[in-house]
């Protein structure tokens, strides 16, 4: 049966309008979908409102999308009017069919005035940055990997965030009550930008679910961190935490433990920066530890120089709990992964994972092993040596297994004991880490490991990426001083 | 790692009996549920009436993975699982829910027994359980080397049917199929694309 264009004229505006009203009637829809359903039943709209989930017939599908689709290209085209609200209220049908449809929702990159619709309206304040927000995470729930609809998604929030940071600028030297309602402003701003992220977390995290490695959630996903989250080592730590269920129960999915390695790294990165010059306090983005700052002009030379020591005793410690920090978090991650591993065989993309922590590791320790020896007294230097594997033959690896574990056990003990004769009194609780540290991984660690997936293993392709892992251990690592 | 279905199947001389069955759609769009669910029951039907008496097999088929086992009395399960869920939990769980079946459900009752008229309720908190499968069975990891229990693998639907059975025509003749799940496979089938439509 063939539709005339005047049936499908009239069935299109009839369904745009079930669309919008059922928007209206229910402003809490969490998702939408398309409904197996070969037939138009008689006179009943395609549009199905149940619950929180709004469905379209799919019979309907076929005439609808072309059409909108056509309209909005005429209207671009000058060649038909529609008014702002038809304009929105098409915009939206379409994006709910069919979100990978540029001109609806507008790529960045081209200048402004060419590209349409959804940006425009809201660049004219006739939408609220929020309801695409909106209007994106519905889209996802259908389409979780649609390209267009993440880049449009980073366009709005950096639309947002370049509001948030006017709210910042808008003063310079408030005072008194200036000053308090300042505070108020930009305490409510803090709390928007962390609900924001939150909300942009649980988007990334359900359109992870609905399809797996899927690399546009994950990569929005690390944006989100990068923009709205920089240098917040709470968040991060937060992520990996609240990470380690979902990646257990997701251990196939590659995307998901990239960013782990992502979330690593930028720990990394945060938690130790380059050694401060001892003329200057500690990097302003750790914790901060009242360290007083420098100032020659009115000190005698002695207690100068008494401060100087303080401050680079502070820097000392601070970098000490970083390296713990950092170490633990390697541990873990390493503790996880083998974990995994031998619970679920046959997985490459735990042993890839595996591969990726265990060089970030390595690079790392060698990074800094000269600065640790550089630094006299400093304990960490023990677990940041050389892989004393690395001072050897490779292949001695196994005989040498005594002696390191003992090495690396004497360097826990070292830490223990020092620690107390710490020349810095001042504050006891920085000092107290009554947990020992366990041992580094190394090169040694890793052949036992993977020497022992196969002995044991039955799984072929387990067997399989164990072997490949040991020669990547052999060919890569083996081979770096 | 997911489990979608676990079904508890009596194997006929002529046909498969659904005794019992529960679900976990909750991974898969609202609206697609009702059709997916009786494409699951479909699907175990049909893999119970193709495997042996006394024997185990996995069958894949497109990203699922679905586990059976048939007991020498007929009685048989069937788990419906994604490609990460680990197969030897899935057989723990399979023989450990038929023993519990057996023991609480009578045998005179399996050939003519229907979901309505079948009282046993354990099998939906058993899905449940074994969703998160390190929790639901600790003990496998050590058990999973010294297994030697042979299991069939089946790479798709269609090496199950004998020869010149298409699964189209089982499709359109089964009973565990309501005329949207049908026309909507007929559909499916055309596009060559099963789920991208949805």
């Amino acid at each position: 049966m063939a539709e005339s264009e005047e049936e499908v004229h009239v069935l299109v505006q009839r369904v745009v309008k079930d669309i919008t009203n059922a928007f209206k009637r229910n402003p809490n829809i969490d998702e939408i979908g398309v409904i197996p359903c070969p037939e138009a039943r008689y006179n009943r709209s395609p549009i199905v409102l149940v619950e929180n989930k709004l469905g379209v017939e799919s019979w309907c599908i076929k005439f609808l999308l072309p059409y909108v689709h056509n309209k909005l290209l005429l209207y671009r085209q000058r060649k038909h009017w529609l008014d702002r609200g038809a304009l929105v209220d098409i915009t939206c049908t379409l994006l709910l069919l069919n979100p990978d449809f540029t001109t609806a929702w507008n790529v960045s990159g081209s200048c402004p005035s060419k590209l349409n619709f959804r940006k425009e309206l809201l660049q004219c304040g006739v939408l609220y940055p929020e309801k695409d927000l909106y209007l994106g995470k519905l889209a996802l729930t259908k389409f979780p990997k649609s390209p267009e609809t993440w880049i449009h998604r980073r366009w709005v929030l950096q639309q947002i965030l370049h509001q948030f940071s006017a709210v910042g600028h808008s003063r310079k030297q408030p005072q008194g009550e200036a000053a308090q309602a300042d505070s108020e402003r930009s305490q409510q701003v803090s709390d928007h930008l962390s609900r924001t992220l939150q909300q942009e977390i649980k988007v990334c995290s359900d359109a992870a679910c609905h399809y797996s490695s899927n690399y546009n959630a994950w990569s929005h996903r690390i944006w989100v961190l990068q923009h709205m989250a920089k240098g917040n080592v709470k968040v991060f730590h937060d992520e990996l935490s609240s990470m380690r269920l979902w990646v257990s129960m997701h251990v196939s999915d590659h995307s998901g433990f990239h960013y782990r390695q992502f979330l690593l790294k930028e720990l990394i990165t945060e938690l130790y920066q380059t050694p401060p010059s001892t003329t200057t306090t500690c990097s302003s983005q750790h914790q901060s530890t009242t360290v007083p700052s420098i100032s020659l002009h009115h000190q005698s030379h002695n207690q100068a120089n008494r401060e100087l020591s303080e401050a680079e005793a502070a820097g000392e410690e601070e970098r000490q709990l970083s390296f713990t920090t950092i170490f633990q978090l390697f541990h873990q991650e390493m503790e996880l992964c083998s974990d995994l591993i031998q619970a679920f065989p046959g997985h490459e993309t735990l042993w890839s994972h595996r591969r990726h922590v265990f060089y970030l590791w390595h690079q790392w320790r060698r990074e800094h092993q000269n600065h640790c020896s550089s630094n006299g007294g400093n304990d960490l230097g023990h677990l940041m040596y050389q892989d004393p594997d690395l001072l050897k033959d490779s292949t001695q690896s196994c005989t040498g297994q005594d002696e390191i574990a003992n090495g690396q056990k004497h360097a826990s003990e070292l830490m223990e004991v020092d620690r107390v004769s710490f020349p810095d009194q001042r504050d006891n609780k920085r000092l107290k880490r009554g947990v020992p540290l366990p041992d580094p991984p190394t090169l040694s660690s890793e052949h036992s490991f993977v020497g022992d997936i196969i002995d044991r293993c039955s799984n072929p392709e387990q067997r399989h990426f164990a072997l490949a892992y040991k020669k990547w251990l052999d060919t890569v690592i083996g081979q770096q001083p | 790692m997911k489990l979608y279905s676990l079904s508890i199947i009596y194997k006929g001389s002529n046909k498969s009996n659904l005794l019992k069955a529960a679900y976990d759609l909750s991974s898969f769009s609202f609206f697609q549920r009702s059709s997916i669910q009786e494409f699951m029951t479909f699907t175990s039907a049909l893999i119970v009436e193709r495997t042996s008496q006394g024997s185990r097999a996995s069958v894949k088929e497109q990203e699922y993975l679905c586990h059976v086992y048939v007991r020498n009395d007929n009685l048989g399960a069937v788990v419906i699982a994604d490609t990460e869920y680990p197969q030897r939990v899935c057989f723990t769980l399979l023989e450990k829910v038929l023993e519990e079946f057996s023991r609480t459900v009578d045998s005179i009752d399996w050939p003519s027994g229907n979901p309505g008229t079948i009282t046993y309720a354990a099998l939906d908190s058993h899905l449940s359980k074994y969703q998160n499968p390190r929790e639901a069975d600790a003990m496998t990891k050590v058990q999973a080397e010294l297994d030697e229990t042979k299991i069939i693998l089946h790479n798709t639907m269609e090496s199950l049917l004998d020869r010149g059975e298409k699964l189209d025509d089982l499709v359109a003749k089964s009973e565990h199929l309501g005329n949207q799940s049908k026309a909507f496979y007929k559909t499916a089938r055309k596009q060559n694309s099963c789920c991208e439509i949805m």
